[in-house]
Formats: C-alpha cells, sequence, structure tokens
C-alpha cells in the first residue's frame, strides 16, 4: 500500500476537502472514461491507479463509483485478461471500494459506501463467477487481490455469496486450490473458507469432499501444532466450522482420517510449561473441536444419538482422556481457560457412556509412588481452587460421572469413612494418600476450624451427585457418625446434622459480615440446601434423621420466612420443609407429617409458605430461558482482546439483576430445577392431603352409634359419651386449624387477591374450611340427637323414680297398719296381764277366758300379718325390680331411695325403741 | 486405518431409485423399506480388499431431486467411480439415464469409472426394464453393468467392489497419475503405488471386507 500513499498528495491536491460531492462524482466519472475510452495504455494504466487511490481515500468517491464503476470495471476484467497490470489495477480499485474507511466523525445512519459496494457487486451471480475464473490466473496479485475481494463480499453479503459460489460449477474445487497455493494466498484462502463455511451444511461437505480435512491437518503440522501461529488458529476455525453441527463430515473425519490428527494437537509439544496467548487459543480452539464432536450432528439429524456415542467411543480409543487430564488437571502452567475447557470435555465424554466412564475411573494421575485416582485429582481441584469457573467445570466432571451410574456412586460412596478428628483436621496438603471419601469428607468439615464454608459447599456440591437418586447411597451416608469437633463436649453426632449446622452457621456468618460479603457466600447457603432437597428425596429415613433434631424444623421455619436470606435459599427452605412431609413415613407423634403441616400453617402460613415456592419459581435459577451459556466460537479478534477467556466471576454481576451468584445457575443444572419443580406439586398435593384427611382419633362407624345387642342403656350411655367426649376434642382441633386456614384466607384475600395462584391457594383453604364446617355441623347435629336421647332416658327415669316413691307411700301405709296392729295387740296384752293379775284372786275362768280371747286375737292378727308380708313381699320385689332398672339407667338408685328409706327407717326404730 | 488406496465415489440417479438404500446396505448391512429423502448428499465410507490391498472408499450419496443438482455436480469431478442407479421397475427412471451420464461426462474427469445398477431386482414382477436392455444401455455407453437389490443384498457387495476392481486395474495400467488427488483416488500409507504396475488384470479380485 505504498502506492497509497504516494499518491495521497495528489489527491489531497484534487480534493481541497472531502465534501465536496459532485467534484468527486465528476472525478471519478472522468477517470472511468479513461479507463474506458482512452487510447493510450498508459494513459488507463494511470487512470486506473488515480481512481484506485481516490476510491480508496474518501467515501464521496466510493459511492460514485459505487454508482458507476462496476460495469467498467467488470469489462476490464473479462475483455482484457491479457493486460495484467490492467487487471490487478481493476481488482485493486475493487478491494479499495469494498473496504471501509474509518471515519470517526459522521453520523451513524450515514449510508456505507463500501457496504453498499459489496451489495453491489454480489448482486450479479455472474461477477462471482468471473472473479472465480480470475483465481487460475498466474500473477500472484491476481489471486490475492481477487481472494481479498471475495472475502469482503463473503463479510458483508454472506448467504447471497454463499449461494452463488453453490451454483457455479466447481467453484468451491476453485477456493480449495487456494489452499495449495503458496503461503500468502493460502493463508488468504483459509480465511475466505472460514467466512465461505460459516452455516452452509452443504459447501462444508463440498470442501470436506475435496479434502479439506487432509488439507486443514497437513497445514497444522507444517505450522508446528499447538505451537504455530495465528494460521494454526485460522485451520481449526475453519476445522471447526466443517464439523460444527454437521454429523456427515464428523462420520467422514471419524472413518476416514480418525481423530488422532486432531487428539495429537492437544499433546503438549515442547515447554509444557509456556502458554503463549497464541498458544492458549490454538488449544482452546482444538478443544472446541472435540466439543463439536461430543455434541454430534445437528438438532434434527435422526442419527445424533448414535454419531454422538461413536463419536465418544472412538475418542476415547483415541486416547483423549490422557491429553484432556494433562490439560485439565495434571498441567500447573494450563492457563485456566484451557484447564475449564478441558474438564468440559472429559465431562461430556463420560456422561451416560458406561464404557469411558470406567475409563475415566480407572485413570491414575502422578507417578509412582505419588499415583492416585483422576477423580480424585479432580475433587481436589473443586475444593481448592480459586477460579469459580474451574470449580463449575470440574463439579460438572462429577455431576456427570454420577448421572445414571449407580455403581460410580456407591463405588464412590463406599469410601465414605469418617476418619478420626485429628487425621480431618490434618492440613489439606497431606492428603495424596486419602481415599476419595476423606477427602471429601474433610473437605466437608474444613470450615469448621476457620469458619470458611467455602470449601464445605463445594463439597457438598459434590456429595448431592453422589447421592442423587441413589438410595443406597443416601442411607449409607446417613449413618456416618462425625466426631464432635471438641471430643469432650458431647457425643459424635450424624453427618447430616454436621450439614444442617453449617448451613445454619452460613447465614450467621452473613449477619455478622454486613452487605459485602453477601454476594460471595450467597451461593453456600443454598448448594448446601441442594444437598439435603437431594437427600430427603424418596429417602424417609434421611427425612427422619432431620427431623431427629427438634431445632432442625424451628430452624427451617425460621428460615423460609428469613427476609434477609434470598429467594432462592427461602425457596429451597420451602421445598425441604415440604420433603419433610411428603417422605415422612414417621408414626411418631410431634415428627409426623401432620405436625410439620402444622407447624407450617402456623409459623408461617400455607399461603405465605406456596409463596416462597412461586418466588423462586420466578427467580431467574429457575426461569426456564436460563440456557447453558453457548460458547462463541473463538473468532480472531476476539480471541486476539482474549475477553472471551475471563473468568465467569465478573461477567455474570452485571447483566443480570438477579441477586443470585453466578455459581448458582451452573449448579441448579435443569435436572434440579426440573426436579424441585416437580416436587413442588408433590408437595402441595400432599399438604391437601393432610388437610382433607385429617389423622382422626375417632373412627365414625355408624353402626356403633346404635345400641349393641347384649348392652345394657348404662354401658350404652357410657360408650356414647366417651365418643362424644373425643369427638369434641377432635373439632376443637379441627376448630383451631381452620381459625388458623380462615386468617391467612381473610389475609390472602384482603391484601393480594388479585394474583391468580394465591387465589388457588385461598380456593383450597375455602374448601377446606367447608370440609371442617361440614364436618363441625355433623357432629354437632350428632350432639342434638344425643342430647334429645339423654333427655327421654332422664324424663324415664324420673317416671320410675315416681313409681317407687308411690310404692315407698303405699308400702308406709301398710306398716303403719300394721305398727296400730301390733300396739293394739300389746295394749290388749297388757290387759290380759293385768287381768291376769287381777284374776289371780279370781276365778280360773277368768284365765281360761284370757287364753281364748288371746287365741283368737293371735289368730285374727296372724292372717292379717301375713296378708301384710305377702303384700309386703311383692313391693319388695317391684322395689327391686324398679331399683335394677334405675341403676341400668345410671341413675344411683341408693340415692334416690335414701329418703324414702328414711321415712321408712322411723318408725321401725320407734318400734325397737317402745321394744 | 492404513489402506493402499482410496476411492471416491459417488452415486446418482433419479430421486427414489435407492441410492440411500444401496449405500446402507453396502456400509451398514441393513435395509430401511421407509428413507428419508435425502438433502443434498450423505456420506458413507467401507474398506474393501482387492488384490490382498486394504482400499477405502468414500461413498457420497447425493440427492436424485433436480433442486439439488448444482449442489451434486460439485462431487463429481473429484469422485473416481460413480454408481448411476436406475429403478427396474420403473421406466421413466431409465428414461433419464442418457441425461444423468451427460451431466457425468461433463461434469466430472474423463476417466471416471461408472457402474450402471438397476435396483430393485428382488421386485422382478413388476419389472419394467429388462435386463437386456440395461445391458444394451450399459454396452453402448461404455459402462460395467449390474441389477441388483438393496432389500436383499444381492449384487450390492459385488457393484461396490467390481466398480473398485475396475479403477485398480486402470491405476495398474498407468491410466492416473495418483499423485493428482483431483482423480478421487488417493495413495494410502499401507500400499505401494505402481509397484506391481501393468500386470495381470485377473488378480484384481474382489475379496472381502473389513469395515
Amino acid at each position: 500500500m505504498d502506492l497509497v500513499s504516494g499518491y495521497k498528495g495528489m489527491v489531497g491536491l484534487v480534493f481541497g476537502n472531502d465534501n465536496s460531492g459532485s467534484n468527486e462524482d465528476s472525478y471519478v466519472e472522468r477517470l472511468l472514461d479513461r479507463i474506458s475510452n482512452g487510447v493510450l495504455p498508459d494513459d488507463r494504466r494511470n487512470a486506473m491507479t488515480e481512481l484506485q487511490s481516490v476510491v480508496a481515500e474518501s467515501r464521496g468517491a466510493q459511492l460514485a463509483f459505487g454508482a458507476m464503476g462496476f460495469p467498467v470495471l467488470m469489462g476490464v476484467l473479462k475483455e482484457e485478461r491479457d493486460d495484467v497490470e490492467m487487471i490487478r489495477g481493476a481488482l485493486e480499485t475493487l478491494v479499495s471500494a469494498l473496504t471501509p474507511i474509518d471515519h470517526a466523525k459522521g453520523p451513524q445512519n450515514e449510508v456505507q459506501p463500501a457496504l453498499m459496494n459489496t451489495d453491489l457487486l454480489s448482486r450479479e451471480a455472474e461477477n462471482i463467477s468471473l472473479l472465480l475464473s480470475l483465481l487460475s490466473e498466474e500473477d500472484f496479485y491476481v489471486r490475492y487481490y481477487t481472494l481479498q475481494i471475495l472475502t469482503a463480499l463473503l463479510t458483508n453479503s454472506q448467504n447471497r455469496l454463499q449461494e452463488a459460489i453453490l451454483t457455479i460449477p466447481r467453484g468451491i474445487t476453485r477456493l480449495m486450490d487456494m489452499l495449495m497455493d503458496r503461503e500468502v494466498i493460502r493463508n488468504e484462502a483459509l480465511l475466505l473458507l472460514t467466512h465461505l463455511t460459516r452455516e452452509a451444511e452443504e459447501i462444508q461437505k463440498i470442501l470436506v469432499f475435496e479434502g479439506a480435512f487432509e488439507k486443514i491437518f497437513s497445514i497444522i503440522k507444517e505450522e508446528g501444532g499447538s505451537e504455530g501461529g495465528v494460521v494454526v488458529q485460522d485451520c481449526l476455525e475453519l476445522l471447526n466450522n466443517l464439523l460444527r453441527n454437521n454429523a456427515c463430515n464428523q462420520v467422514l473425519l471419524r472413518e476416514t482420517l480418525g481423530f488422532d490428527a486432531i487428539i495429537s494437537i492437544l499433546k503438549l509439544r515442547g515447554s509444557s510449561y509456556s502458554f503463549t496467548q497464541q498458544k492458549t487459543i490454538n488449544l482452546l480452539s482444538a478443544l472446541e473441536t472435540i466439543n463439536l464432536l461430543l455434541m454430534g450432528g445437528s438438532e434434527s439429524d435422526p442419527g445424533k444419538d448414535t454419531n454422538k456415542l461413536t463419536n465418544r467411543t472412538v475418542l476415547v480409543q483415541n486416547k483423549v482422556f490422557d491429553y484432556l487430564l494433562l490439560l485439565g488437571v495434571e498441567s500447573q502452567w494450563a492457563p485456566i481457560p484451557v484447564r475449564c475447557a478441558a474438564l468440559r470435555c472429559i465431562a461430556d465424554l463420560i456422561v451416560g457412556h458406561p464404557k469411558n466412564l470406567d475409563t475415566l475411573s480407572s485413570k491414575v494421575l502422578g507417578e509412582e509412588p505419588q499415583v492416585e485416582p483422576a477423580l480424585n485429582s479432580i475433587l481436589r481441584i473443586i475444593l481448592r481452587t480459586s477460579s469459580a469457573q474451574e470449580f463449575i467445570e470440574a463439579d460438572h466432571v462429577f455431576k456427570s460421572f454420577c448421572e445414571r451410574n449407580s455403581d460410580g456412586q456407591t463405588m464412590l460412596a463406599s469410601t465414605l469413612i469418617p476418619q478420626p478428628y485429628s487425621m480431618t483436621n490434618a492440613p489439606i496438603e497431606e492428603d495424596v494418600r486419602m481415599s476419595f471419601g476423606s477427602m471429601l469428607l474433610h473437605g466437608l468439615t474444613l470450615g469448621e476450624s476457620d469458619g470458611d464454608l467455602e470449601t464445605c459447599c463445594r463439597a457438598a456440591s459434590v456429595l448431592s451427585h453422589v447421592l442423587r437418586d441413589n438410595i443406597q447411597c443416601k442411607e449409607r451416608v446417613l449413618r456416618i457418625e462425625l466426631e464432635s469437633p471438641t471430643p469432650s463436649l458431647g457425643a459424635s453426632e450424624p453427618l447430616m446434622h454436621r450439614m444442617v449446622k453449617y448451613l445454619a452457621l452460613a447465614s450467621n456468618m452473613k449477619n455478622k459480615d454486613g452487605k459485602t460479603s453477601t454476594k460471595e457466600n450467597s451461593y453456600v447457603q443454598p448448594i448446601i440446601l441442594k444437598l439435603l432437597v437431594t437427600w430427603l428425596a424418596d429417602c424417609p429415613n434421611a427425612a427422619q434423621c432431620f427431623l431427629a433434631s427438634r431445632p432442625h424444623l424451628t430452624y427451617l421455619l425460621e428460615l423460609v420466612s428469613n427476609p434477609s436470606a434470598t429467594t432462592c435459599t427461602r425457596g429451597l427452605a420451602a421445598v425441604l420443609l415440604g420433603e419433610c412431609v411428603i417422605y415422612n413415613k414417621s408414626g411418631e407423634s410431634g415428627k409426623d407429617a401432620f405436625t410439620v403441616v402444622d407447624a407450617i400453617s402456623q409459623k408461617i402460613g400455607l399461603t405465605s409458605y406456596f409463596l416462597k415456592f412461586d418466588e423462586m419459581m420466578k427467580s431467574f435459577l429457575f426461569s426456564p430461558v436460563k440456557t447453558t451459556k453457548l460458547h462463541k466460537p473463538l473468532t480472531r479478534s476476539a480471541a486476539a482482546s482474549m475477553e472471551e477467556i475471563e473468568d465467569v466471576d465478573e461477567q455474570d454481576s452485571s447483566d443480570h439483576k438477579n441477586e443470585d451468584h453466578p455459581i448458582l445457575s451452573s449448579v441448579f443444572d435443569s435436572h434440579f430445577v426440573n426436579f424441585v419443580k416437580s416436587l413442588e406439586g408433590n408437595i402441595r398435593e400432599t399438604i391437601v392431603d393432610v388437610y382433607s384427611r385429617p389423622k382422626s382419633e375417632v373412627a365414625v362407624v355408624p353402626a356403633e352409634l346404635e345400641l349393641k345387642r347384649g348392652e345394657s342403656d348404662k354401658e350404652y350411655i357410657e360408650r356414647l359419651k366417651s365418643f362424644v367426649q373425643k369427638q369434641c376434642s377432635e373439632i376443637q382441633n379441627l376448630l383451631g386449624r381452620n381459625a388458623t386456614l380462615a386468617e391467612n384466607l381473610a389475609k390472602t384475600g384482603g391484601s393480594v387477591s388479585s394474583q391468580p395462584e394465591q387465589r388457588t391457594s385461598g380456593g383450597f383453604d375455602r374448601v377446606q374450611a367447608e370440609t371442617l364446617r361440614r364436618d363441625l355441623q355433623e357432629a354437632s347435629q350428632r350432639i342434638e340427637m344425643l342430647k334429645a336421647e339423654k333427655a327421654k332416658i332422664e324424663s324415664e327415669a324420673s317416671m320410675y323414680q315416681n313409681l317407687a316413691g308411690k310404692m315407698e307411700s303405699d308400702l308406709k301405709s301398710l306398716s303403719d297398719a300394721y305398727n296400730s296392729l301390733e300396739q293394739a295387740n300389746f295394749h290388749l296384752e297388757k290387759e290380759v296381764k293385768a287381768l291376769k293379775s287381777g284374776g289371780a284372786s279370781t276365778p280360773p275362768d277368768v284365765e281360761a277366758i284370757k287364753a281364748e280371747a288371746r287365741e283368737e286375737a293371735q289368730k285374727e292378727s296372724e292372717v292379717e300379718l301375713n296378708d301384710l308380708l305377702v303384700c309386703l313381699g311383692q313391693e319388695q320385689s317391684r322395689v327391686e325390680k324398679l331399683s335394677a332398672r334405675l341403676l341400668e339407667l345410671g341413675e344411683d338408685v341408693d340415692k334416690l331411695l335414701e329418703g324414702v328409706g328414711d321415712d321408712m327407717g322411723l318408725p321401725e326404730d320407734s318400734e325397737k325403741e317402745e321394744d | 486405518m492404513s489402506y493402499a488406496y482410496l476411492f471416491k465415489y459417488i452415486i446418482i440417479g433419479d430421486t427414489g431409485v435407492g441410492k440411500s438404500c444401496l449405500l446402507l446396505q453396502f456400509t451398514d448391512k441393513r435395509f430401511q423399506p421407509v428413507h428419508d429423502l435425502t438433502i443434498g448428499v450423505e456420506f458413507g465410507a467401507r474398506m474393501i480388499t482387492i488384490d490382498n490391498k486394504p482400499i477405502k472408499l468414500q461413498i457420497w450419496d447425493t440427492a436424485g431431486q433436480e433442486s439439488f443438482r448444482s449442489i451434486t455436480r460439485s462431487y463429481y469431478r473429484g469422485a473416481a467411480g460413480a454408481l448411476l442407479v436406475y429403478d427396474i421397475t420403473r421406466r421413466e427412471t431409465f428414461n433419464h439415464l442418457a441425461s444423468w451420464l451427460e451431466d457425468a461426462r461433463q461434469h466430472a474427469n474423463a476417466n471416471m469409472t461408472i457402474m450402471l445398477i438397476g435396483n430393485k431386482s428382488d421386485l422382478a414382477h413388476r419389472r419394467a426394464v429388462s435386463t437386456e436392455e440395461g445391458e444394451q444401455f450399459a454396452k453402448e455407453h461404455g459402462l460395467i453393468f449390474m441389477e441388483a437389490s438393496a432389500k436383499t443384498a444381492q449384487n450390492v457387495e459385488e457393484a461396490f467392489i467390481k466398480t473398485a476392481a475396475t479403477i485398480y486395474k486402470k491405476i495398474q495400467d498407468g491410466v492416473f497419475d495418483v499423485s493428482n488427488e483431483s482423480y478421487g483416488i488417493k495413495v494410502g500409507y499401507g500400499g505401494i503405488p505402481g509397484s506391481s504396475g501393468g500386470r495381470d488384470g485377473a488378480s484384481a479380485q474382489a475379496g472381502g471386507c473389513c469395515s
């Protein structure tokens, strides 16, 4: 471009300033006229050179050229193939016309002449065909400029160019041939082909048919592999374009060249400790290639899954693990982005692939005698890395390892054996010989001493993968008891209780440190909660273990309504509470599902409890739009600024207005989110269930309300009474619950009645209340009925009482009569005695008469007494019968008869006294 | 992965004649009665043995529909062999052979080996093109001919291998400049190019296969 600067002065002379549009127009027109109509070849060549420099300089000239110049230059290209200088000039002019001139000034919406010109030039398919034909020219500059023009056209009108080139016979073949040209042309062609293959499946296939893979790999090898320069990066970008979403090309690479060539780029050659920026980018591009192979073909391809699976198998057969582990785990010098990308590839290689899972779990790293399983090394990265992104990717490896791999989970869980406190508290540097489980337990409890729960929560994340969907592992880990940190204080406690303790500790720490650290630590609680939620799922024993300590429930209830906790924390706490209900098989009162539900409705209120779910579901973490961040291909420009490969930490925090830490959006993967969503429905259902079918203390069987055969009235009454009493207390309970619900309902109806989901839960309350009211009504009706029955029985009893009173008085009068008779008899006897004493002097006849009279009287009274006794006997039996009946009816007969007895007793007493 | 030679094939012919099924039968040894319409081109590969030399076949199965012609033409030049397929139960697919052949002659290299295949030979009761007509057409245009069935696998293996054997013989006869990859032939690491040049062609026998 030295020529350009040479002419600069001249152009500057011609144009005082850029704005004299008409001047430019006429100048460009004059030059074009000289080119097309000039007689002297030299004059025409000079005109072309002038035109080129003016177009390279000014936007106005670009515009003017676009309006008039194309037919003239195309004519030159078509007709004057022999005049190399003319052709060169014309092509260079075209390059200038298509190259945007950087003007800081000028309004944004101004027409971009370069853009307009590319559009004009690419409109004619014939032009493209003409340009492609120039690629066969001998002259180096002709080919070079032509490639530049095509690249410029592709940058601005990609689709049109792609279509045009497809329809030109052997068009792509010509471009491919440029890859075998001399270096400058080759590099230019690489860029062109990279543009050409972007999202154009058919072009990608044709390129591959033309042997693109072989050529790309041979250039990479020539340039020194990952140690090479930007050309290697361009090659890899082209390679990635050819493989992205293109199963056909992936199969071809696999079946023809194999994956060795791409894997060997990952091999660290030479200085394994120096990672220049270019080397880093090259490695990242090669890892992206592996990643594309792992993703398989496009989404719509029916054979996608088989292709994906085969790619994984073949990659691992080609020992890709060795290189990935070297880059991702072993190399201390690899930059974090490279390590992360390697870990991501490892995770994608193993997920759902039993054979690869086995291969990874049997890999050992290091040299004898310091070897350790690769998984342990990855765990160490999780526990120790200072990069959030690296933690996420390493954690993802374990997530993938545990997914649908219960054997693997069991294998990991089997090593979870608590060590004596002194051991677990050993410095973390001495963990090379530790088993996976010991290292994990160590990590879980590490925060104990220094109050830093970061490591603990990372370990908790790993543990939740180990436990996920695996009941055996859950049960096994439940049995783990940890020694108390200060052995003198209390006995050992279950691991789960320790985790709850850390959960509580995490919120305390937050409160203490104030707002600044809230953001930093905002993922500790959710991750521990995730562990607990995963643990309790489908595991009644875990729920029981959680509830075994009374304060746990209290703490959880507090956490749900704690305003300083994040939406996510409150929501997850609510989910955990819900799990205590649905997976609660305990019958123990105070720890059963009913207690938990009652506690929820009393301490939180059902409406606001469910509101916590809704809030969480609406939060960013659970929103369906959250997708795993797509990795933008490393383009030259992006790579140059290296922004792309920065850590995740800073990136996310600003763009979403979400209070949750970016780590959480990775930890809360779609599986967990869906699981929580399904749990939510389950929890709602179960709570409704608990309310609609309260654990009734009294079974209401209608048949039992009737008098049983052979049951005495008294027993019957007793039974009914106790039944009524029990029902009464239950009604009391229900009323209490009903009141809570009604209160809830009132609150809901008052404040936020417009929100539909609350209306539904309010409706649920109403239904609940309705059921309770109906129950209540029924019960009170039953009471009324029983009352009436009781009254009837009472009146019957009083009737019998009256009857008994009458009998009593009858008896009394009879006994009175008997008494008077007795008295009369006594008088008579006295008389007789007196007569006898008097009669001693009197003749003995008196004695006889007396005896006669006595006999007579005796006879008479005896008859009368007999009658009386018979009567009395009858009366007696009647009384007996009645009192028995009264007794049956529950009347206190003795009391009832007390008065009667007294009445009767008196005369007898007096009789005795008289005796 | 080592091979003596690598041959690029294309499969061409009207839509619905069974091109994709022939490829599937050859590479996967299975038949799919309902096959999606091919969009653009699909790829398949298999290793065969000829004259005790491992030979890799890369096969591009093209869409038969007219709308894809401009795309599929891009594959002609770089192919060493072509399977031109018609359907013996559909006369019109046979009638179109001339235009296919013209296309091939125009865009492919002159030494491309073309094998004419009358597919669906299992449907003899619905035959619309006689074997003799096929033979006659092949003879007139210098093609190798075979009737085959992608369904029963009859002659499928033979068709691909015989084409390869023909190409192999042409190499032995020195017809190709094997160092020029634009003929659709590539010399692999496992082979000694042209060492036995121009010897007895009968040694080019179809052997077993390994994929």
